[in-house]
């Protein structure tokens, strides 16, 4: 199976084109369209890997449900397309042995089963802001279609940046990160309006997104009718 | 400086070298990533003339826009004795467009669209009323003057009108406009259009100058979303 | 008239230059800007008493203004609420177009029709505002995406999109709603409806939705404090 992906950067849709009998598992939230001879699953988070999941509160999660749905062709090839919810870009993303991808949680879309996705909770809370922040582990082979809010820029890291982890796509081994203040001083780095940065150094690969989903959220959020708690 | 506006038209960002000492003063919240050998400084946008009496008024205003909603205020000012670099990033889908004053001239920016400013642009905020003060209706305006460039983005893509005479525009679509052209705010066509037609309200310009609209409206994309949402 | 599509396929923008007596019939909120003579005129869809004897779905507006310009060469700027595309379809007289209610933009030609009550469909495509316009020509028809818009040719073996991805389909295909297989999450808009489609012809599918955005979007909003009302 691979993925096709279209429309680029700004509206992305993802087609994963499927041989008979080959499948693909994708966040459940992300299907568009699709031929009509596939099988199609449900699992539980993560394709039944999941881990703490029970106690994540849907906002952290940007609307991201955690179950996945599996679709597989049926005896003749055909193709589901995918979207994520914001707009932006999408990258297949391929994976070798030894080479795993840490994934922010809702920027996954959907991988095959050569590749294998476990949670890993990183207890990332924001001082200030509640945000909060995890990542998924991929490994095994073969492509992770990841989507960025925004356009994707991919750097190699070789030394230190500092980043604000809401514009954090993925990044890949070798790469060692701390939480670190915004601004100078804690008053300054609440009104900085930066949420959590991150320090990250050593020598990796890193996927960057030019938007920041908890940023879109307040600014539009913050005009929307109040809601009931 | 060296600037960069990347990932246009849709999803914009600037990135910016800075000289060693060099400053650039951003938006809360618009930074991507930045070298770590960069300092940083929090502090209100207010105007550098204005006395301790100004300041405090700003201070007021950023504190309650920040509790309340709306445009806080509050900047972030990057420089380092060596230089480094800096990107930064609007919060909506869009373009980003610099604008160099030589200080001459005055751009007004529609609060929102303000992105980033070299240390020799001076900014003050405009605004009508208490109702716009919490932002209500109205048009909420960053008076920019000076000597350097501003950085100002839009929600969609940005069109550069030469205004010779009238022109109309929903408030929601203003980008910036040339400190030289005259403007009013009204609802549009009588009372009736204005609570059946949808639209808001509109800025009448007149005169001569350089007007931007977008081709998004945050206001519009809140009408259309309010009603999908539960309760 | 002239038109020019603007900002496409990102922020599609329309941009009408009208000469005197000329008019065009848009949807309540679509302006953006416009020369000095241009007249707005706002009106009930259909006139007061069809409007009062239709019920009414949430979101759908009632409204709609037209424009007219009292002198040559006049500009008139129009733009739908969501970023995504924006298309000019020519329709032939008796010629139909399935278009859903949520993405019609404008219109010029006085014998457009834009009927809502054909066949009772409106129930099918579930959800709040979906559901679908039959657009019957002669005129020209404008209408926007949110997302880009991706053609599909429905063939043989049929073809299958979530309704909230339906931005219009041709004449020449049958269609039926049905809940989707697999999981869709916990949207709040009666989702999880999909619609297969079998026959021939045009199906033009959004790849972005609003119901996903809605979704995101709620979290951020302000918590109603007591007392308000």
């Amino acid at each position: 199976m691979h993925f096709e992906i279209q429309y680029r950067p700004t509206h992305s849709l993802a087609i994963a084109h499927l041989e008979p009998g080959e499948s693909v598992r994708a966040e459940a939230s992300a299907m568009v369209s699709m031929t009509r001879n596939l099988d199609i699953t449900t699992d539980g988070p993560m394709g039944g890997r999941g881990g703490l999941l029970k106690s994540f509160k849907r906002a952290m999660l940007g609307g991201e449900t955690f179950f996945t749905n599996t679709f597989r062709a049926r005896g003749t090839p055909g193709h589901v397309t995918l979207a994520p919810t914001l707009s932006g870009d999408m990258l297949a993303v391929e994976l070798g042995p030894g080479e795993p991808l840490y994934i922010q949680g809702s920027s996954y879309v959907a991988a095959p089963d050569s590749v294998d996705i476990d949670t890993r909770w990183q207890g990332l809370k924001g001082f200030f802001s509640g945000e909060s922040l995890f990542f998924l582990e991929a490994t095994g082979s073969g492509p992770v279609l990841v989507n960025a809010f925004g356009a994707i820029e991919q750097f190699d890291l070789d030394g230190e940046v500092i980043v604000d982890t809401g514009h954090l796509v993925a990044f890949g081994a070798g790469i060692e990160y701390e939480v670190t203040k915004a601004s100078r001083g804690w008053i300054a780095s609440y009104l900085s309006g930066e949420g959590l940065v991150l320090r990250m150094s050593g020598r990796g690969r890193i996927y960057l997104q030019s938007r920041n989903p908890n940023e879109y959220g307040q600014a539009v959020g913050s005009e929307l009718p109040p809601r009931q708690g | 400086m060296q600037h960069y506006i990347e990932h246009g038209p849709a999803f914009a960002w600037l990135r910016v070298r800075l000289e060693p000492e060099e400053r650039i003063v951003a938006e809360a919240g618009a930074m991507v990533r930045r070298s770590t050998a960069l300092e940083v400084e929090t502090r209100l946008n207010a105007s550098k003339k204005a006395g301790f009496l100004g300041m405090v008024v700003a201070f007021f205003v950023a504190l309650m826009r920040k509790l309340f909603g709306g445009e806080t205020m509050f900047v972030n000012e990057f420089w380092g004795p060596q230089g480094g670099e800096v990107v930064l990033a609007p919060k909506l889908s869009g373009h980003i467009l610099r604008k160099s004053l030589d200080g001459t001239r005055t751009l007004f920016v529609q609060s929102g669209g303000y992105l980033a400013s070299t240390a020799g642009i001076d900014t003050r905020l405009r605004f009508g009323g208490l109702r716009t003060l919490f932002g209500g209706e109205g048009l909420v305006l960053l008076q920019c003057s000076g000597q350097g460039d501003v950085f100002v983005n839009s929600y969609g893509g940005i069109t550069e009108i030469p205004v010779d005479g009238q022109f109309v525009v929903d408030t929601g679509h203003i980008v910036a406009f040339d400190g030289a052209l005259d403007f009013r705010v009204r609802s549009i066509g009588g009372a009736k259009s204005f609570l059946f037609s949808g639209e808001g309200l509109v800025c009448e310009f007149r005169g001569r100058g350089t007007l931007y609209i977008q081709s998004r409206n945050l206001k519009a994309l809140v009408s259309w979303v309010a009603p999908l949402l539960p309760r | 008239m002239r038109h020019e599509i603007l900002d496409a396929p990102h922020f599609g923008m329309l941009e009408l230059t009208l000469d005197a007596g000329e008019k065009v019939v848009a949807e309540s909120g679509a302006m953006v800007a416009m020369g000095p003579a241009v007249a707005v005129e706002t009106k009930m869809r259909g006139g007061f008493l069809a409007a009062a004897k239709r019920k009414l779905l949430g979101g759908e507006s009632i409204f709609q203004n037209t424009f007219t310009a009292s002198a040559a060469g006049q500009k008139l700027y129009l733009a739908p609420p969501v970023e995504g595309d924006l298309v000019m379809r020519e329709l032939a007289p008796g010629e139909t177009f399935f278009l859903q209610s949520g993405n019609y933009l404008a219109h010029v030609g006085e014998q457009l029709v834009l009927d809502t009550q054909w066949g009772g469909v409106r129930s099918f495509f579930g959800g709040i505002g979906f559901f679908m316009l039959k657009v019957v020509g002669p005129g020209t028809l404008f209408y926007a995406s949110y997302g880009a818009i991706h053609e599909v040719a429905v063939g043989a073996g049929g073809y299958t999109c979530d309704t909230g991805h339906i931005v219009g389909f041709s004449s020449g295909l049958e269609y039926k709603v049905r809940p989707f297989a697999g999981f869709k999450g916990l949207f709040f808009s009666g989702e999880g409806l999909v619609c297969d489609f079998e026959g021939r012809g045009a199906l033009f599918v959004q790849t972005r939705k609003a119901p996903s955005l809605a979704a995101f979007l709620h979290p951020f909003r302000p918590v109603q404090q007591r007392g308000d009302n």
